[in-house]
């Protein structure tokens, strides 16, 4: 399987993951580590100042795994800058996901305020990773302002509906010159297997690992999953067609029978 | 002195946002803190200092997907 690089940056597995949802630091670094994935995303908050929250940080920093902050909670450009600009402070990354979902009941991407965050981002010298809508043409306005790779849905934002923007996926695969990253959505590792089949770069899960009756065992399951459509990408699917095709050769040697 | 810590009035004896890191007692790893809607590097947390106008957020990375 051939290596995915973003912004020089080589990446050995196509399977980017989230860390949200996990019961526990444990549960999700045992699934983390089975799926391999080398890139996970964490999230900011406003500090709780009463309790000490569970040090995720540490474990994730010990495995080497490449850390992306979000801008999650941002509803604005504005807001996802600075959000942004924290995070790199915090996690010490200049890579940033750049989410801007003003609507929490369908968390869709704002596709305008993304763009423009994108551009400001870029001039910043970030590496901005955008979460977006499976649209067209607004992953080619990502990619010209200078985003490194894209990231369209394939269905809401936790809802397990896979890849119910496909068809807008494979133009996205097909016009793209940078890295397609299907984001959201994935619930299954057959979604996942599919994504990378047609062509996507990688994928990002993240619910479908973390509220799994076992997690870690779920993490091996999507890392086989994405192997094997990468695989299958890279070697050729065939073409479909409506009428059957004999793979034995129909010869008459029954004949004789009848 | 009293400053504003987000978004809530908070009691403090130092001078300086290294002080108040240490008086909270919280990791320096994985945080990020902001003064006035400006974001202050890590390299000055030990020469900025506080006054009464200080709205200072401080943030820490959790988990997300």
């Amino acid at each position: 399987m051939s290596s995915l690089f973003i912004a020089g940056h080589e990446f050995h597995s196509r399977l980017f993951t989230g860390t949200g949802k996990y019961a526990s630091a444990d549960a999700m670094m045992d699934s983390l580590t089975a799926s391999e994935s080398e890139l996970v995303t964490l999230s900011l908050r406003r500090m709780d100042l009463k309790n000490q929250t569970d040090n995720i940080l540490k474990p994730l920093q010990q495995q080497r795994i490449k850390l992306l902050p979000n801008t999650s909670g941002a509803r604005t450009a504005k807001e996802a800058v600075f959000a942004a600009e924290l995070a790199r402070e915090a996690l010490e990354t200049n890579w940033v996901k750049l989410e801007i979902h003003p609507d929490p009941r369908y968390l869709m991407p704002d596709g305008m305020e993304t763009l423009l965050a994108a551009e400001e981002l870029i001039k910043k010298g970030f590496v901005v990773m955008p979460y977006v809508h499976a649209d067209p043409v607004l992953c080619k306005r990502l990619e010209e302002v200078g985003c490194q790779c894209v990231m369209p849905l394939g269905s809401p934002i936790g809802s397990n509906m896979g890849l119910a923007s496909r068809p807008f996926l494979e133009i996205i695969i097909e016009q793209s010159t940078v890295p397609v990253i299907i984001d959201a959505g994935i619930g299954a590792p057959s979604d996942a297997a599919l994504a990378l089949e047609i062509g996507a770069d990688a994928v990002l899960v993240n619910t479908a690992m973390a509220v799994a009756r076992q997690p870690a065992k779920m993490g091996k399951a999507f890392r086989l999953a994405v192997e094997a459509g990468r695989m299958a990408y890279e070697s050729g699917l065939g073409e479909r067609r409506v009428q059957a095709q004999a793979t034995s050769p129909l010869t008459d040697f029954l004949g004789a029978l009848s | 002195m009293k400053i504003m810590l987000n978004d809530v009035p908070h009691e403090f004896s130092g001078k300086t946002l290294q002080d108040l890191l240490i008086q909270l007692d919280k990791s320096e790893q994985g945080i990020a803190i902001a003064i006035n809607q400006q974001v202050v590097p890590k390299s000055l947390w030990t020469s900025t200092k506080l006054n009464e106008q200080s709205q200072v957020f401080i943030f820490e990375s959790i988990a997300g997907g």
